[in-house]
């Protein structure tokens, strides 16, 4: 009797499963077929199975044009801002969760409403403001930049996981001896691990994926992928192939990176997993 | 192993293309001098990702910058991004640009801003100015970047006709002839009429549909997208008789009270009929920009419709995207009643004229340098290989090369029609608020297409919206 | 406790300033302009208006029209993601072979840039020759984003649905890693079956990290602009022209800057106030638990 109901659940999540992935891979399947065919084969009626593939879509980009080149700036911006706000969010989300600071929930609501804001409307003033200061179409300005997006929110998501840390931890260890930093260090990061690393993923995917700014302030040099991609779309035809051909490109390190910060998460999973 | 050797042969050759089109230059001398003051100098400059702007890309800046020294970093971006990134610079005076791809329709809310620098200190400077540069060489599109004093503001390298495009081979072929004969009593032929446009595009999309084949009579950009609102203004409006959008010009006002002919019977018919038409279209049309009508096109299962020229180098000539290869003509819009005389006689017009010019901002910083570049991309004799290249026409002396002959059979016959008739077509009217002019017509006109709201109600609601925006921008 | 008030602040400063430096100053920017009357395409140049703009808004039937669109999308959104994610991210507490090997299938639509996703969806669903609308019809539904209003609104929900239900998981999922472990042993002991852990230990346990979720996935929805484009422009007609879409339109194609201001600062002011009643409700409601 045990064993047929545990059977059933396992049988319920595999069909949730397979759903689910099926859900999920097909678009990304589609893409894959996009990249695969020319312009004609596209505009040709819904084909499944190619027999051919058009591996124009892939070498073109990367051999002939600069794509190379923004998909490395992506990675640098997309790395160097997830760096910049992880350190900065678990530093200030520290003291937010465990400190008395007068206004200190007027000051943590403040940093999220810089997410709120509209994107759009920046435009104007950033671009008076980073022209001024020279950070136009560099790299180390985007980095900057995408912290007014990424860095409340991993505020916000890491303070619900550091509140979910029993205090008693980090006031043992203080008691022990431990400076305020050490607690930092040695108790806390170490207890949010887990949540630490979703927030890496997700801030790295949100600078990784951004567009607007990225479009009005780079210019050559800076420029990253998303831009990229917005350059097959032409008033003479949007070049659909080559642009699936560059979007499962960029799935490969997005899908290291994930895979990587995923372990730590398995790790805290075990940790805190309901046992059944 | 033989798509690798491909692979190959095809880089070699892109790299062989720049020197085989630049071994040609008139007057190598002359530039090298003019620009030796000029030398490590790196210009900007941004443009759309468009044939002639990737051929100048791909080819004009490397022969330049190994002539001249000049170093030349040319952005080609989104028709959106690029408007947005100028206007940005151009606002801000941050001085990036030195040089900007000015779209015709574009160019008067830059000249109303006073964006742009006067090019005729330029031209009539003999230091600067390439001794074959040839001013009057350019046909008359040039008329639309001077100023209201002839100042000059921009260099035509991109113009196209947005026109009518039609299947030869459908339209040939005997058994769909003698068929169209029997169902209308008239012969199948290219219409000068709407009304024979309507038959027409009924006749194959029925025919399609008898035979069981993928055929459809018409084709629009039908999405709610800027290019919805400017198929309206340009393509379907002139040929009925409603130009400049419907606005009054004098005094800038569009509704029928106000002098304009926004919400006049016939803009509202011609509306209508745009609106009932597209059950002749495949079923996706309402999912069109400019971009699908004319992949659409390129599958063959369009018999006819408008489309921007710009495509039809590719419609002609590429096969990966076409299957209508030498099976295309072109030929001018049908239209209304006493239409055509009025732009026989320059009172009207039945089509659009568009194209792009290379400008320089006020704030650039690097102004020579870039007017060297312009010409540089302009010359006379890089003309009918640029013509090849991005399939289009800017100097009467580049219709008389033979190359244009060739080209011309391939494309239907287009250059005769742009030599011949394109004093019949028009560019955008001069309007400085365009843009936010075309973000509201779309937002009505979509809804008309969508069946939201009547083509009475919308164009009354539209006319009434446009003339309060007008006086609210202080026109 | 033994830490000075100086070390506190230094744990927060860096983040203050920077906030302040790329924060404040555009928002100062953006609250002087809402007093101007100004579009790049004006012939008058800034005309100081008072709050003039901020009252059209209230009148403007297309921006209200728009507001109520954009409320509906991230209403819908909100309610199928949240509870979506959250059966999802439970599942995957459970040890079942190829977990590993969902769990990553799951996390790649948040790979793909919203740009593409939109172009790709384009051609998904494109009416002449999109896979979907080969599918649909062949269970006999007419589906045509381009003329129909709901299909096209369902589809951007469900866009918006396939992007981003992973986030929430992912989140939901480190929540899940972080919570003790004493409160399960405990319900173990008292023989409580899983739904009753679930309902009374892991959803209150739980709550921050819902809370967060739900307050990123609103402001991030209410703001949704890429993809949307791409597939819909906004339309057919006005039927997806979402408050975002709206002013980013009124931003980049009208350039008008400041009656998009005076858009942008009232459509801050209604997130905050949203986030702000979500919050004191259900901290009321906590605390009558």
């Amino acid at each position: 009797m045990k064993i047929s109901k545990k059977g059933l659940r396992l049988f319920f999540i595999y069909v949730l499963c397979i759903l689910i992935a099926i859900a999920t891979l097909f678009p990304i399947y589609w893409t894959f077929i996009i990249s695969a065919q020319s312009k004609l084969e596209i505009f040709s009626g819904p084909n499944f199975f190619p027999s051919t593939f058009h591996s124009e879509n892939y070498t073109r980009p990367f051999l002939q044009d600069v794509y190379g080149r923004y998909l490395a700036n992506s990675l640098i911006v997309a790395t160097g801002n997830t760096l910049l706000v992880i350190v900065l969010a678990v530093m200030s989300t520290y003291a937010f969760s465990r400190f008395q600071i007068p206004g200190s929930s007027n000051i943590f609501f403040w940093t999220i409403t810089n997410r709120m804001a509209p994107a759009a409307v920046f435009i104007v003033p950033f671009f008076l403001i980073f022209s001024r200061l020279g950070l136009r179409d560099t790299r180390i300005g985007l980095i900057i930049l995408y912290c007014i997006f990424n860095l409340p929110f991993a505020i916000w998501l890491l303070k619900g996981m550091m509140d979910s840390i029993p205090k008693e931890l980090d006031e043992a260890a203080m008691i022990d001896g431990c400076s305020i930093w050490g607690v930092l260090v040695r108790v806390i990061i170490p207890l949010a691990k887990p949540g630490i690393m979703v927030t890496a993923i997700l801030t790295w995917i949100f600078a990784w994926n951004e567009y607007l700014f990225a479009s009005i302030l780079t210019n050559v040099k800076a420029r990253t992928i998303t831009t990229g991609l917005i350059e097959f779309v032409t008033v003479i035809g949007t070049n659909w192939g080559e642009m699936a051909a560059v979007s499962m490109v960029c799935l490969i390190p997005a899908v290291v990176f994930i895979g990587i910060a995923q372990q730590h998460i398995i790790t805290g999973l075990t940790f805190g997993a309901v046992k059944d | 192993m033989r798509r690798r050797l491909l692979t190959v042969v095809f880089v070699l050759c892109f790299l062989l293309v720049p020197t085989m089109v630049f071994a040609q230059v008139a007057n190598p001398d002359w530039w090298k001098k003019a620009a030796e003051p000029y030398k490590g100098v790196v210009i900007h400059g941004v443009s759309e990702s468009t044939p002639p702007s990737k051929a100048i890309a791909e080819i004009a800046v490397p022969a330049f910058e190994e002539l001249t020294g000049i170093k030349v970093e040319l952005e080609t971006t989104s028709w959106d991004e690029m408007y947005n990134k100028e206007i940005q610079d151009m606002q801000a005076g941050a001085g990036i640009y030195d040089f900007v791809y000015l779209e015709q329709d574009a160019v008067y809310s830059y000249m109303e801003q006073d964006w742009l620098t006067d090019l005729t200190p330029f031209v009539d400077n003999a230091d600067l100015t390439e001794p074959d540069f040839d001013l009057p060489d350019f046909t008359s599109f040039i008329d639309y970047f001077k100023g209201k004093d002839g100042e000059l503001y921009g260099i035509p390298f991109e113009a196209f006709l947005k026109t009518y495009i039609y299947r030869t081979d459908l339209f040939n072929d005997s058994d769909i002839q003698a068929a169209f004969k029997e169902k209308y009593g008239y012969d199948l032929a290219v219409p000068t009429t709407w009304e024979q446009y309507e038959d027409i595009a009924k006749f194959f999309t029925e025919y399609g549909k008898e035979k069981g084949i993928e055929l459809y009579g018409h084709v629009a950009q039908a999405k709610t997208h800027p290019c919805l609102a400017y198929e309206l203004c340009e393509t379907i409006w002139p040929p009925w008789g409603v130009y400049n959008w419907g606005i009054n010009l004098e005094n800038m006002r569009t509704s029928v009270e106000n002098g304009g002919t926004l919400n006049s019977d016939t803009a509202k018919e011609a509306l209508g009929w745009y609106v009932d038409m597209l059950q002749y279209a495949p079923p996706g049309v309402r999912t069109y920009t400019w971009d699908e009508a004319a992949a659409v096109f390129g599958t063959g299962i369009i018999a006819q419709g408008f489309l921007y020229m710009e495509n039809l180098g590719w419609l002609a000539h590429d096969p990966d995207r076409s299957v209508v290869i030498g099976k295309v003509a072109i030929d001018i819009p049908p239209a209304k009643p006493g239409v055509m005389e009025a732009a026989e006689a320059g009172e009207g017009y039945i089509g659009y004229y568009d194209g792009g010019a290379w400008g320089i901002p006020y704030c650039s910083k690097n102004k020579e340098a870039a007017w060297l570049f312009i010409q540089w991309c302009t010359r006379k004799e890089w003309q009918p290989e640029f013509a090849e290249l991005a399939t289009t026409v800017v100097r009467k002396s580049a219709f008389e090369d033979p190359i244009i002959d060739e080209l011309n059979v391939a494309m239907g016959g287009y250059y005769t029609v742009m030599q011949e008739k394109g004093h019949l077509f028009a560019g955008c009217p001069p309007l400085p608020m365009q843009t936010p002019l075309n973000e509201l017509y779309l937002q009505w006109i979509s809804r008309a297409v969508a069946g939201e709201v009547s083509p009475e109600e919308c164009l009354d609601n539209l006319a009434k919206e446009a003339d309060e925006l007008m006086e609210e921008l202080g026109y | 406790m033994r830490v000075k008030k100086t070390q506190v602040w230094g744990l927060i400063s860096p983040t203050l300033i920077l906030m302040i430096l790329i924060g404040v100053i555009p928002v100062i920017y953006v609250i002087y302009l809402s007093v101007f009357k100004y579009s790049v395409f004006s012939k008058t140049g800034m005309v100081y208006v008072g709050f003039d703009n901020f009252r059209k808004l209230v009148f403007d039937a297309s921006f209200l029209k728009s507001l109520s669109l954009g409320l509906t999308f991230v209403a819908i959104c909100c309610l199928v993601e949240i509870p979506l994610g959250l059966l999802i991210a439970n599942v995957l507490t459970y040890e079942f072979k190829g977990k590993g090997v969902f769990r990553t299938i799951m996390a790649l639509p948040l790979a793909m840039a919203p740009v593409s996703i939109g172009s790709m969806w384009v051609l998904l669903t494109n009416p002449d020759v999109g896979p979907l609308p080969y599918f649909l019809g062949k269970i006999g539904v007419d589906y045509n984003i381009g003329v129909n209003a709901t299909q096209a609104f369902a589809t951007t929900v469900f866009m918006d649905v396939w992007h981003w239900t992973p986030f929430v998981i992912l989140t939901f999922m480190a929540g899940l890693a972080s919570l003790p472990k004493d409160p399960y042993e405990a319900s173990l002991v008292d023989g409580a079956n899983r739904w009753q852990t679930f309902r009374y230990i892991t959803l209150p346990l739980l709550r921050p990290v819902i809370l967060t979720t739900l307050f990123i996935r609103i402001m991030d929805t209410f703001r949704v602009f890429d993809e949307v484009w791409m597939l819909t422009s906004g339309g057919p007609g006005t039927a997806t022209r979402f408050v975002s879409i709206h002013l980013v339109r009124e931003v980049l194609r009208s350039m008008n800057y400041g009656y998009s201001s005076a858009m942008s600062l009232f459509l801050l002011y209604l997130t905050i106030v949203i986030c702000w009643l979500l919050l004191t409700f259900i901290s009321i409601s906590q605390e009558e638990v």
